[in-house]
């Protein structure tokens, strides 16, 4: 059933993160597949999220998990057939549940039809496709984003006999995006995927899409052209379409992304990710303020994407050195655990499965102005394996109960993609949905309770925020508010108690009701507002007027 | 109780929110807003550069400032409202006021900043002077750096001087503490020094605290403490120290709250330093470099002649303090010419023991014991700098050595006259 | 004649007898009441004795000067002193109880004026005492301050300070025993109105070459030579 078209949906929606290969194998083979997606769907829809966000499943080669496509109009085997997708997409509208799934628009695999052309001969029509050069001097001073990996942004072809360019891993070449032809097969792809139902795409690595001598390559104003180009036709042809950005950038440099609401609908704030852990170890609000303050206004239609963690690792790009330092210091001592720049793990880990600082560290997720991601497991509290390559330590099987695989699949151990974690703290059959779904105090369970009071109201993703500034440095506060509605939300993010006066004198007379309890708080006064928390304590409060 | 009168309803709520930190540094102030802004960018500058993970306050105790003190120094905290003049740090850096009185006490400042100290926990209390422009941001390092990582309780500083400053400290305050105590701390009254919140909070509770002579120069208390407690001392060169400008009347108040407590402190621990045997020679983590050379004019003829006015008039109070040889000796000195001038090591040493042992029998008026020894120590003071015009600052340094084994060979001395045996 | 004589005689005897007889248990009253007091007085001169030495009340006079005072006038100590004093104003007061017994008409009456002077006597001592230890304090302070001040005349300083002290102290003593009130008060008065009138013009006139040098050191800006006093001693 096609969702009305709702042009505002995303604004406030919870989103889940979740990649088909990872959640349930549905015929033995040990990979997780669009049956298996389908047949816990309802698992999804009892989370209480608005949106799964699929991560690429298109044939690829998966030199790097999919994100190296070879065909755009398919569904790679493992996975299932397009029927398989169809089916997971009628039976995800049918709960209510919206589809993202993602676009790899910059580059494709190496194995890709078109590159296999282009690369033949230098008369191929495909030939203009990617960028190639006779030298691999051309676009000089560019950064190289996998620095692990990779020595240049150029890569030799052989059989070419030239060079092509890659922002990302060499068997992944950049497509030419100043090549009109190029542009319209990729508004093609998106219309294929429109045409089936899909509801958004996240855009793979936007900014790198045009390159320009003398510049760094990235966000320039061609890009921009190109978006709204998309966006356009999304708009007219298949409305309430959303875009996501995936633009690893500083927030002023994520702004033109939105345009004038005629560009991207959604971006992701990556810088306030690292910052709010930053914050949580410093017990100092202060990295998060000052992010958000240097966050610009976006227009009214677009709404910034916030997450903890995701599939990658916890990238510390848009950080200064010294922030850099600190967070490897103190989330990664242990080196195996680095990777480009970042920290490969997952969010209990990063947290030490400390309960308090999980819920806090979502509570924040869910309070703050943005449309909040949860990737797949973080709900209930999943571990990682640092000792596998690349990110593959955060994309381990989905733990579904404490049976042979995690209930992930029936297949051989041996044979599943991945090797489940089996550790006594995060293995499966101590963390898993089965055992969790029964108690009411375990994490999923307080997970649902936490979005659906997010849910109770629209502030959360629509409203403004106004920053309190309480001389307690450790305690973050600020007000929600949308017309008539107002929340406050104070957070601890000290190891330690706090008692902290907050000045609320705008909204005297209001009484508090803290919106998880419903018990009411003492009416704000001329006097401060005087709350003794917790370690890594938080509360919401709707003020009311009676 | 006294400690809880010390913090304000509004620092104390100040203290709550700046909540537990690493270092805490006190900064004493009354009317110092013409020398604070580079001590204040040095400190924070310090802080950022060397302790840039650490919790960290800026703790001004200011008595009754009229020029704005107290409002510089909290303008230097760095918080999350953030403006692009602002120096980035990892952590909020507070730098929180308060008045502990409406005319300076240096006891209640320093009282003050130690309560502070305690209640934030800190494992670092650093106490800066406002007037020391030359300070410069590793300072703060060098003071903190070795309560860190070696478990010390008192840093104690040293400078580099030029040749004629810090004359009492190297002929009174250093020896005496040296021959009396057993302990080679150059700067036993420092204005800038580190204790660990251990000692802080040990220094706090102590009895001191209500003397009369504790509160006048706690710091003195401060390093013999330390000394007698048996707790870590360490002595980290700083770099140049700040020239004071002071008038005559200072002299007077500076010994009132140096040696008067010393002598004090003698009192309280005699048990301590009359079984301590004498101490090394000191080997502080750098030897402070040459002193600076410059020539400073002294109006040496009026120093001889305020000492030699000194011993004539004050003669009957000299006969209630000192013996008749060390009265007979100063009078023969008092007769010398300026060529000839000289207060020998072994006359000063006496005469500063006989007048600590006076001190402690209570002769006279305390305060009247230390006023009287001023003009004798302008007498000493006249002779070290005829003595020690044309040296080198290492010769210097080797005379004041003499000095020292002088006091300390002269200490069984010290022991007759203080119990009434001579 | 010689029967008249001898019966007047007879009758003085024998009324000289009567009186002695009429006198002699108050003699012998009187001579215990005295040996009672003896007793008396000898234990309040230990206890008071004792109470000074453990209230180091000679090291107190010491500070107040008096002890070498004393020492000069080969006096004994002041605890010595004192309680030697309190043992001779119990035994008089004892005596003269002793004397009142014997009903002398005219000596009850310097009997209780003597116990009615004792309290002004006693106040007049401790104003006498603190006074001086005063005047003690106060010079040796005026002498210290003046010398470091570089005040020439420090002990002339100290001296005045002293004898104004002195003057005022001794005055308020003869005002407490009552002697020679209204004379001294005028006298006091006078006297130093007619000093302080001195210093005025002394400075005014006679000194106003130190006034001026006070002045200009106290607030001249000009260039001053460097002076050991403004090195730092710390």
């Amino acid at each position: 059933m096609p969702f009305k078209r709702d042009t505002g949906w995303y604004k406030d929606a919870i989103i889940y993160q979740v990649h088909v290969r990872t959640f349930f194998d549905s015929n033995a083979d040990g990979i997780g597949d669009f049956r298996g997606l389908t047949q816990k769907l309802d698992y999804v829809q009892s989370l209480g999220v608005d949106a799964i966000w699929l991560m690429p499943f298109f044939p690829s080669p998966l030199r790097d998990d999919g994100y190296d496509i070879s065909d755009y109009r398919s569904v790679h085997q493992r996975y299932g057939t397009l029927d398989d997708f169809k089916k997971f997409l009628s039976s995800a509208h049918d709960r209510g549940i919206r589809v993202i799934i993602e676009l790899v628009a910059n580059h494709t695999s190496d194995q890709h039809p078109w590159f296999q052309e282009s690369r033949s001969s230098r008369d191929n029509p495909k030939r203009d496709w990617y960028v190639w050069s006779d030298t691999d001097t051309r676009y000089r001073g560019t950064r190289i984003i996998f620095l692990d990996t990779e020595m240049s942004n150029w890569a030799w072809d052989p059989i070419s006999k030239a060079y092509y360019w890659h922002r990302f891993f060499s068997h992944q070449p950049d497509l030419n995006f100043d090549n009109p032809v190029v542009r319209e097969e990729m508004w093609n792809v998106m219309k294929f995927w429109l045409e089936l139902g899909v509801d958004g795409f996240r855009l793979d690595a936007v900014p790198y899409l045009i390159e320009r001598e003398g510049t760094s390559c990235e966000n320039l104003p061609e890009t921009h052209e190109i978006i709204r180009e998309l966006r356009k036709k999304a708009d007219e042809q298949f409305p309430g379409t959303m875009l996501l950005a995936e633009a690893n950038q500083w927030p002023s440099d994520l702004r033109p992304y939105f345009g004038n609401g005629d560009e991207f609908h959604m971006a992701f704030h990556f810088p306030l990710m690292p910052r709010m852990f930053m914050a949580l170890r410093l017990e100092d609000r202060k990295p998060i303020t000052e992010i958000l303050q240097q966050t610009p206004a976006i227009p009214p239609s677009c709404q910034w994407c916030l997450f903890l963690r995701n599939h990658d690792e916890l990238t510390l790009e848009m950080v200064t050195d010294i922030e850099r330092d600190y967070m490897y210091d103190i989330y990664a001592s242990d080196k195996t655990m680095r990777l480009n720049l970042g920290i490969r793990r997952r969010l209990a880990p990063l947290l030490d499965n400390d309960r308090r600082r999980i819920e806090l560290m979502n509570g924040m997720l869910m309070s703050m102005p943005g449309t909040p991601i949860i990737y797949y497991g973080d709900e209930i509290g999943m571990g990682d394996n640092i000792y596998l390559g690349d990110r593959n330590g955060v994309r381990t099987p989905m733990q579904w109960s404490g049976e042979s695989n995690g209930g992930f699949s029936t297949a051989d151990p041996e044979s599943l993609y991945s090797p489940p974690i089996l550790n006594p703290v995060y293995g499966y059959q101590a963390v898993n949905v089965l055992s969790q779904e029964r108690f009411d105090h375990s994490l999923l369970s307080w997970m649902k309770q936490l979005m659906r009071n997010r849910q109770s109201s629209q502030v959360f993703g629509s409203g403004s925020i106004e920053f309190l500034y309480p001389a307690n440095h450790r305690v973050l506060a600020y007000i929600r508010q949308l017309g008539r509605e107002t929340v406050l939300v104070v957070n601890n993010v000290s190891s330690s108690a706090q008692a902290v006066e907050l000045d609320l004198r705008r909204y005297k007379g209001n009484i508090l009701i803290e919106m998880f309890g419903r018990n009411i708080f003492p009416r704000i006064g001329d006097l401060p507002y005087l709350l003794t928390m917790g370690p890594y304590q938080f509360f919401w409060f709707r003020l009311r007027r009676i | 109780m006294a400690e809880e009168s010390l913090l304000t309803d509004e620092f104390l709520r100040q203290l709550i929110n700046v909540g537990e930190v690493d270092i805490l540094v006190g900064l004493p102030t009354h009317n110092n807003s013409k020398t604070l802004p580079p001590v204040l960018q040095a400190i924070q500058a310090g802080l950022l550069k060397c302790f840039p993970r650490e919790r960290a306050v800026i703790v001004n105790a200011d008595g009754g400032s009229q020029d704005g003190t107290p409002k510089l120094v909290t303008g230097v905290s760095i918080d999350d409202v953030w403006s692009a003049s602002k120096v980035y740090t990892l952590r909020t850096l507070p730098a929180i006021s308060t008045e502990y009185a409406r005319v300076p006490d240096h006891g209640l400042a320093l009282r003050t900043i130690l309560a502070a100290a305690d209640l934030v926990r800190a494992r670092a209390c650093i106490v800066i002077s406002p007037d020391s422009t030359t300070i410069e941001p590793n300072w703060i390092q060098r003071l903190v750096h070795p309560i860190y990582t070696e478990n010390i309780d008192l840093v104690s500083p040293l400078y580099r001087r030029p040749k004629f400053e810090g004359v009492l400290m190297r002929n009174l305050l250093y020896p005496m503490t040296r021959s009396v105590f057993g302990s080679s701390v150059h700067e036993p009254y420092a204005s800038e020094f580190s204790i660990s919140g251990r000692l802080a909070t040990d220094f706090l509770g102590k009895d001191s605290w209500n003397e009369e002579w504790g509160k006048l120069g706690p710091e003195i208390s401060l390093t013999v403490t330390a000394i007698t407690g048996k707790y870590r001392l360490f002595q980290a060169f700083l770099g140049n120290k700040a020239p004071v400008h002071r008038s005559a009347q200072d002299l007077v108040q500076a010994m009132r709250r140096t040696v008067g407590p010393l002598f004090a402190s003698m009192d309280h621990d005699f048990t301590f330093w009359s079984t301590t045997s004498s101490a090394a020679p000191s080997s502080p983590d750098a030897d402070p470099a040459e002193m600076s050379e410059e020539s400073v004019r002294i109006n040496r003829k009026q120093l001889h002649e305020t000492f030699a006015h000194g011993v004539s008039q004050l003669e009957p109070v000299f006969r209630s303090i000192l013996s008749s040889e060390t009265i007979s000796e100063i009078q023969r000195i008092a007769a010398l010419d300026l060529a000839e001038f000289r207060y020998s090591d072994e006359a000063w040493a006496r005469t500063v023991f006989e007048f600590a042992a006076s001190f402690h029998k209570s002769v006279i008026n305390r305060d009247h014991v230390i006023q009287a020894l001023v003009p004798l120590y302008r007498g000493r003071a006249l002779s070290f700098m005829l003595e020690n015009r044309e040296r080198s600052a290492a010769e210097i340094d080797k005379n004041v050595e003499s000095l020292c084994l002088e006091f300390e060979r002269l200490k069984p001395y010290l022991l007759e006259v203080w119990d009434g045996r001579k | 004649m010689k029967e008249i004589i001898i019966s007047e005689l007879t009758q003085a005897l024998q009324d000289l007898a009567r009186g002695f007889a009429h006198y002699l248990p108050r003699i012998a009253v009187m001579l215990i009441i005295a040996f009672i007091g003896w007793v008396i007085a000898y234990l309040l001169k230990l206890i008071v004795r004792n109470i000074l030495r453990l209230s180091r009340f000679s090291k107190l006079s010491e500070n107040a000067g008096a002890s070498e005072l004393l020492h000069q006038a080969a006096l004994p100590s002041t605890t010595e002193l004192a309680s030697r004093f309190t043992f001779w104003v119990a035994w008089v007061g004892f005596i003269l109880l002793g004397i009142s017994v014997l009903g002398i008409v005219g000596l009850e009456d310097y009997t209780s004026r003597f116990f009615l002077f004792l309290p002004r006597l006693f106040v007049a001592i401790v104003i006498l005492f603190f006074g001086s230890l005063a005047s003690s304090f106060f010079s040796r302070a005026a002498l210290l301050a003046a010398v470091n001040a570089n005040f020439r005349s420090a002990r002339l300083l100290s001296l005045a300070v002293r004898i104004i002290i002195s003057v005022f102290v001794l005055s308020m003593v003869f005002e407490v025993l009552g002697v020679a009130e209204e004379t001294l008060l005028i006298a006091f008065g006078t006297g130093f109105g007619a000093l302080m009138l001195a210093l005025a013009i002394a400075f005014g006139l006679g000194g106003k070459d130190l006034a001026k040098e006070f002045l200009e050191k106290k607030f001249a800006t000009s260039r001053r030579e460097e002076k050991e006093d403004e090195l730092s001693p710390l």
